[in-house]
């Protein structure tokens, strides 16, 4: 597993999400855009929202945290 | 550049301008002035979905991010979340930080020790004359109660020597179980700014005006606890002697616990 150098920047967090079918509840929580009662979790069960989601890993949509404890896993990982 | 390639192929009749004679190294989803794709800075293709077709979104999605993240194994980041994932790579715990991890990883508890792997990261960058603010934050926002402290104390290398030798001096003890372990280490650092480490690596006259120190310290600010810790007969010993000093002053009550071999204290002043 390696980093894409393909990123996107803040601004167009959203239009990603959608393309991926979520979107973001009234409290920042991504969610399922065509079942909004159901957020979207992390690998490891937590629930997520937008201003602390890093981005999208191989996997079934495997969202990632930005914070430094998402992030130590996921660098370990990397070639 | 298969991603390229597939970009073109999606985008070549519309903007051919683009993808002829420029040479597109970056690649960057972000919102753009005008078109769904615009090169800037020279050589940065940036693709605003917003202002893509519907079918121009479904290829961007099968064709390039399918592409970059399920078929390539990739890891599509926000920019400034790959920035600090590359930095955390730089700065992932060395061998001999990995020796101590494997050490604390089944004395610890689990909670602790993920703020302990992380601080190894913080020391790490802070050793390389990085930039660390983010990083402590993320563990003092995850562990209000000792994330900054289990930080400073990796930092001085508190973690390298004391709290394996309180370890390796309470298994001696005939009545042990982890949690007591556990429960000290937490109470320690906890306690940081209100505790002294008792070592042989300083003079008795600089620990004594340490904890002198302290105490007017948080005196001022209304903290009505020290606590001072040593390991070894010798650092138990010196910690007797500077409590001692304060036996006969009437505004400091001492709690003290020893174990049976004399090896570990644990002391209270209140005042």
């Amino acid at each position: 597993m390696k980093l894409s150098k393909v990123t996107f920047s803040i601004s167009a967090r959203e239009d990603i999400l959608e393309l991926y079918g979520k979107s973001v509840d009234s409290e920042g929580f991504i969610i399922e855009k065509d079942k909004p009662s159901q957020r979207v979790l992390t690998p490891i069960g937590e629930e997520i929202q937008i201003n602390e989601w890093a981005g999208i890993r191989k996997g079934s949509e495997a969202f990632i945290k930005n914070d430094a404890f998402s992030l130590i896993e996921l660098a370990k990982k990397l070639e | 550049m298969k991603v390229l390639d597939n970009l073109k192929r999606i985008f070549e009749t519309k903007f051919r301008d683009i993808f002829t004679g420029n040479t597109i190294t970056l690649l960057d989803f972000s919102r753009n002035t005008a078109n769904v794709i615009e090169l800037k800075e020279g050589n940065k293709l940036t693709i605003d979905i917003s202002k893509g077709t519907e079918e121009e979104k479904k290829k961007l999605k099968e064709e390039v991010l399918d592409l970059i993240v399920q078929e390539q194994d990739q890891v599509f980041l926000m920019d400034k979340s790959s920035q600090k994932t590359e930095r955390i790579k730089g700065n992932l715990p060395t061998r001999d930080d990995e020796t101590l991890l494997k050490f604390y990883k089944d004395k610890l508890d689990p909670e602790m020790y993920k703020a302990l792997e992380v601080s190894f990261v913080v020391k790490n960058a802070f050793n390389n004359g990085e930039d660390i603010v983010e990083l402590k934050r993320d563990i003092a926002s995850r562990y209000p109660a000792f994330g900054n402290n289990i930080c400073n104390l990796v930092t001085g290398g508190y973690f390298d020597n004391h709290f394996r030798d309180l370890y390796n001096s309470m298994i001696d003890d005939e009545i042990f179980d982890i949690n007591s372990y556990q429960k000290k280490v937490k109470n320690i650092v906890c306690s940081l700014p209100y505790t002294v480490f008792i070592t042989r690596f300083k003079s008795y006259d600089e620990l004594s005006g340490e904890v002198r120190f302290k105490l007017n310290n948080l005196k001022k600010y209304g903290a009505g606890r020290l606590l001072l810790h040593g390991i070894g007969r010798e650092n138990v010993n010196t910690s007797n002697s500077i409590l001692d000093e304060y036996k006969d002053n009437g505004a400091v009550t001492i709690q003290k616990e020893i174990n049976p071999k004399k090896t570990i204290i644990t002391a209270t002043l209140n005042f």
